[in-house]
């Protein structure tokens, strides 16, 4: 069983087994997966540098269609959609790279059992931890303080029968991860 | 020359209409989320904002039995990018013109 964020003087502290682990680095690839723009074959490296998209001004560009993506990126602005589209084309793909590379980094810091989080590195691990939760929370159905206690009160691995049990499950581990993690990032402030 | 005294009222008219679109405050507004840890936004709101501890703390229990919190304001371009930086954390964030809100 994992032991939770505690803040040291080296840094924050956690310590895993390797079948939690490989779970981990499992949903932080399924969200890199969702986010990864597509990317033309001959597309200049200097795009993805400044976080612009080369496709975001083709007659085309549109918000994404898949709930959990919408729920990474929503509109910026809910009344107006071509205001919206527009801070997509100037945000959304820097957003993605952002996003992508803290959980590249998250599943990195998963290759060891025991990991050791600058202060630097702590809020972009809690954010690809957030990320992973957007996600499995919109598989889930996950809406309102409802769905969250139903979700909430599901603690029981032997069980699970269904792929929402066990997802459920999931999403609490990751859950009780981040808030021993911003538990001990506030105590630092 | 009708073409020459016609234009500078246009680009005048459109340069008027731009300057005040960019002068307009825009507000901030984070929204309750089921699945955004009370910790975590709160821990957001300090360290990105720069807000004390009481004022985060506010400003959470807002969003959270509210629904709906204006996180700040400002310029549209500051707002636009505190919106990216929201996303980027995973929080929920819109902007909306100030005397809308």
């Amino acid at each position: 069983m994992a032991r939770a964020f505690r803040s040291t003087r080296r840094g924050y502290s956690a310590s895993f087994e390797a079948a939690e682990r490989q779970l981990l680095r499992g949903l932080f690839q399924d969200v890199i997966t969702l986010l990864e723009p597509e990317r033309a074959e001959d597309e200049d490296p200097l795009w993805a540098m400044v976080g612009l998209d080369p496709n975001a001004h083709k007659a085309g560009f549109a918000a994404p269609t898949d709930g959990a993506t919408r729920r990474l990126l929503p509109d910026a602005d809910p009344d107006d959609a071509e205001a919206s589209l527009e801070f997509r084309r100037l945000s959304e793909r820097g957003i993605r790279e952002s996003k992508i590379g803290a959980l590249r980094e998250a599943a990195l810091v998963l290759e060891a059992g025991n990991v050791l989080l600058s202060d630097e590195a702590a809020p972009r691990f809690a954010a690809a931890l957030n990320d992973v939760r957007l996600v499995l929370a919109e598989r889930l159905g996950l809406v309102d303080e409802e769905d969250a206690a139903r979700i909430h009160a599901q603690d029981d691995w032997s069980k699970a029968e269904s792929v929402d049990e066990y997802l459920a499950l999931v999403y609490n581990f990751v859950t009780w991860l981040q808030e021993s993690l911003m538990q001990a990032l506030l105590k630092s402030l | 020359m009708p073409t020459m005294t016609a234009m500078p009222d246009v680009l005048e008219h459109v340069e008027q209409a731009q300057a005040h679109e960019l002068d307009q405050p825009y507000n901030l507004i984070v929204w309750n989320d089921p699945v955004n840890l009370m910790s975590y936004v709160s821990y957001v709101f300090q360290s990105y904002f720069g807000y004390s501890e009481s004022k985060a703390e506010k400003l959470m229990m807002q969003v959270h039995e509210d629904g709906r919190s204006t996180v700040a304001t400002g310029s549209r371009e500051k707002i636009e990018s505190d919106v990216s930086a929201m996303h980027g954390f995973g929080l929920w964030a819109t902007l909306a013109k100030a005397d809308a809100a």
